[in-house]
């Protein structure tokens, strides 16, 4: 530190000062949280500790090691047949495989009761067809296991794709001239290859899977969030919650050390000289018993993680359609993509900015704040909704004694503070992919720039700004559908005259309406499936 | 790049209108009287009786919902500019905790002191019951006859090992249940009657009221223990299965010959640092009127708490039942230690 110290006067420049100046003002809720870290732990922390803090901590380690590996599975299989072979319907296929992503977990999660639970969709085909079986049981840590690792393959699924995409048909070529097998193939020269974008994607997985709400909460598994709510609410005690919420921080922080240390230090930029040569030829064709092995694994995923769920959400928004139909859902879902695209706007600028921003700076020390910022995703929603509320108290009270003017009214239902509370906790999701993509460009195209005279911000917009537009759209697409998706920050910081179609679909499944909430989530489903669609087609105009 | 632009110029525009109209809002917001309410409910039925109110006295009602823990919090945090005017949750017991987080304030209005019963309320006013739903049990009728069920106390007996249904201890209603039992019969016997429930648990707690119901149709247990409400709404589901569950289980009340069933309400209380306490006043005083109070039965299937609303004809079907007089604020006040006896005793 003391030695970093001595470089400071000359390594600080201007955009260092930037970079930690957003970095702190995105960070405020981390802050707040931090300082009351300080107050000690509650007075039930003994008692936690005592009755359930291990089952928290075994059972979130069960659900990561489950999900991660079966995310990891299907994900990645499905990225490298959808990107090694050709087939009929490739190109829908491909778009299926992002489609989980459109359904909250949380809905998965019931509607998987709803087809195979008691007297369930599928339990009723059986018994028609002469076969009885009384349930297929979901409600345990494997059907949630299995429920989340079919929602959120997506993440997984989506960078490694791309990733595969992008490998130059010489690569395939060289290996084949020296005698490496296919399988070889794909388990020591693609999965190394792409690794950083596996683990990347495992990443998102992991933290969508540790602030898991519903899902477990209905299935009567204890994890650290579902624990994290009952000290709070039943307990009483938020200030053991925040504790926890501060443990959970920390075993993330310690997944992160360990994916640092997985990707080491390699360097993953792929030499390519022919960018401009199409890989014609690339894809090889399926045929025979592999066409069908390889199509049935590709399926698998896509029936589990949506046409089921799709299904069952059909028949239930069928049943309710006369009562549930109405204009309100128009205006509901054009407020929900009014939100994510200005949320998702905003998030893209920030993450770039902090990523280049850090590029620039050359005091590298302080760039661990821009890390800080990207803390939101890891902690628990409603809990940053506590830390967001005391920060925008703290305004009011600033207002109020310094120029006695009362704000209270604008701030505790203002837009801003709900879309500020967006951006913190979905910033990580645009800066881990973009920072993955800023790190695949080559050093050398920016420093010829430099050589050639263009400034830091000339050269971003001529070099750097064309070669990430891809990697720019699918994480504004990303943060789109968190946004749409999110619920405990906008229940409690959404101004009056303004809902989600997921807090529509949330009222009702939390009254025990589950039916009823299929048809808000059927159209939220068809909204961001629009989304993907645009992504989808997007990221193919640019490549060809 | 075209492209981009158009978007950034699109979102521009969209987001120029969506300000416009706050604006309007606003204005109209200082023109019209207005009312902030904090909600834990979701129902169809109060946007309907909302809009009513607004419709006979011109004040709006702005509805915040979000769990009570959730709004609790927010009040707190929010002090004395919280725009909040009233909090209106579905159990008594987290009016308790508002009203000892000094975040209540206490009202007095003739037509609430006259209208509902005194355990239904706080006692110096700072809340009111206006709903009361009974935690029964429910039982499947092909195996069990109403003559085998007494009292809550009983079911730990081992005639029912692997029998009973519940959801889990995170629930607030099974919260409140056992901080009604810890209250009639002490912490000591509640352990124990915990206890024995888990020894008699059908399966580990998971899902919710209606799973319950479902899970006796399947044959997983014999009893279940649920809210009133959500039997009514399972008979009246547009899905054939949960019509199916919901007529397979019969309905008793317990502890019929000693305290009387437990009920819990939901209930309103008003914000301290409300400035429309008047004007909030009126609006409790409609919601127990009886137009609306009929509304609450018949839609919802809650009993209403003025005497002289009609419950609706399935209410009316299960009978007249003797309910646990028990003072509403001692729910509150137990609910933390009945939330550590679940964990005792490995209630999930």
């Amino acid at each position: 530190m003391f030695l970093n110290l001595k470089h400071f006067k000359r390594d600080f420049n201007k955009w260092t000062l930037l970079i930690v100046a957003i970095s702190l003002f995105l960070a405020i809720p981390v802050f707040s949280i931090l300082i009351s870290l300080f107050r000690g732990s509650g007075e039930m922390w003994e008692h936690i500790t005592s009755y359930f803090l291990f089952d928290y901590i075994k059972n979130s380690t069960v659900l990561i090691i489950g999900t991660g590996l079966l995310t990891f599975i299907i994900g990645t299989s499905a990225a490298w047949i959808v990107s090694r072979y050709s087939f009929r319907f490739r190109k829908i296929i491909e778009w299926l495989l992002f489609m989980p992503l459109a359904i909250p977990s949380y809905i998965v999660a019931y509607s998987y009761v709803g087809l195979f639970g008691n007297g369930g969709t599928f339990i009723n085909i059986f018994s028609n067809l002469g076969i009885t079986i009384d349930r297929i049981e979901m409600m345990n840590i494997y059907g949630l296991i299995w429920v989340l690792s079919f929602s959120l393959y997506p993440y997984v699924y989506a960078g490694t794709r791309t990733i595969f995409q992008s490998f130059p048909s010489q690569l395939k070529h060289t290996a084949s001239l020296l005698g490496v097998s296919k399988r070889k193939y794909f388990f020591s020269i693609a999965l190394p290859l792409a690794s950083p974008a596996i683990i990347g994607g495992l990443f998102l997985v992991f933290m969508e899977v540790l602030n898991d709400y519903g899902a477990a909460k209905y299935y009567g598994i204890s994890t650290f969030t579902t624990g994290i709510f009952r000290t709070w609410t039943a307990l009483e005690d938020l200030q053991s919650s925040i504790y926890l919420s501060a443990i959970l921080v920390i075993l993330v922080f310690l997944l992160v050390l360990i994916v640092k240390w997985l990707k080491g230090r390699r360097s993953y930029s792929l030499k390519k000289t022919n960018t401009n040569q199409k890989n014609k030829n690339y894809r090889s064709e399926l045929k025979g018993l592999k066409k069908i092995t390889y199509l049935s694994i590709v399926f698998v995923p896509i029936i589990f993680g949506f046409i089921l769920p799709l299904i069952q959400l059909l028949i239930w928004g069928i049943q309710t359609f006369d009562s549930m139909f109405n204009s309100d859902l128009i205006s509901l879902a054009s407020q929900s993509l009014m939100l994510g695209l200005s949320t998702a706007m905003i998030v893209v600028f920030l993450a770039l900015l902090l990523i280049y921003l850090s590029k620039w700076n050359y005091f590298k020390p302080l760039n661990v704040f821009s890390k800080v910022a990207t803390l939101g995703y890891v902690i628990p929603g409603a809990i940053i909704g506590v830390g967001i509320i005391r920060t925008s108290k703290s305004l009011t009270d600033l207002f109020s004694f310094q120029y006695d003017i009362e704000i209270g009214h604008l701030i505790y239902n203002s837009l801003l503070v709900l879309i500020y509370a967006y951006v913190f906790r979905f910033i990580a999701v645009a800066f881990n992919s973009i920072e993955g993509n800023t790190l695949k460009l080559n050093e050398n195209l920016s420093e010829s720039s430099y050589l050639l005279g263009y400034g830091k911000i000339k050269t971003f917009f001529k070099i750097d700004f064309p070669l990430l537009k891809n990697a720019l759209l699918s994480s504004f697409i990303l943060v789109l559908i968190d946004v749409m998706k999110e619920l405990p920050l906008t229940l409690i910081l959404k101004p009056y005259d303004i809902s989600t179609l997921a807090v529509r679909a949330y009222e009702y499944a939390e009254d025990e309406r589950v039916a009823e909430a299929a048809l808000p989530a059927l159209f939220l489903i068809f909204l961001i499936g629009s989304m993907i669609s645009i992504l989808n087609y997007r990221l193919r105009v640019n490549k060809d | 790049m075209i492209r981009i632009y158009s978007l950034f110029f699109s979102l521009f525009l969209v987001t120029s209108c969506t300000n416009e109209n706050k604006e309007n809002n606003l204005e109209k917001q200082n023109e019209r009287e207005y009312l902030t309410l904090y909600t834990h409910r979701h129902y169809d039925s109060d946007k309907l009786i909302f809009k009513r109110f607004e419709e006979t006295t011109g004040i709006i009602i702005n509805v915040v919902k979000a769990s009570a823990d959730e709004l609790i919090q927010k009040m707190e945090t929010e002090g004395n500019q919280s725009p909040a005017d009233l909090l209106l949750t579905v159990d008594a017991g987290r009016l308790v905790r508002a009203k000892n987080k000094n975040l209540l304030q206490s009202a007095n209005s003739d037509i609430l002191n006259s209208t509902i019963p005194m355990h239904l309320k706080d006692s110096s006013n700072y809340w009111f019951g206006l709903t009361k739903r009974a935690r029964v049990i429910v039982y499947n009728k092909e195996t069990v006859t109403s003559s085998d069920l007494a009292d809550y106390e009983d079911l730990v007996n081992e005639k029912w090992k692997n029998k009973i249904l519940i959801r889990s201890s995170n629930n607030i209603y099974n919260q409140s249940l056992m901080a009604s039992i810890i209250a009639n019969k002490g912490i000591d016997s509640a352990k124990v009657w915990a206890e024995g429930i888990v020894n008699n648990f059908a399966r580990s707690p998971k899902g919710n009221d209606r799973d319950q119901v479902k899970a006796i149709l399947a044959k997983e247990g014999d009893l279940a223990i649920i809210n009133t409400y959500y039997l009514g709404k399972l008979i009246n589901s547009k899905d054939s299965n949960e019509v199916a569950a919901g007529n397979a289980v019969g309905i008793f009340f317990p502890n019929q010959e000693n305290r009387g069933t437990h009920i819990n309400v939901s209930g309103i209380g008003i914000a301290k640092n409300s400035k429309n306490k008047l004007n909030a006043i009126k609006f409790i005083e409609y919601l127990i009127s009886e137009e609306v109070q009929e509304i609450f039965a018949n839609a919802n299937y809650e009993y209403p708490v003025n005497k002289d609303a009609k419950s609706s004809k399935l209410l009316e079907s299960w009978g007249e039942f003797k309910e646990d007089k028990l003072s509403l604020t001692k729910l509150g006040e137990l609910n933390k230690k009945a939330v550590i006896l679940f964990d005792e005793v490995k209630w999930p």
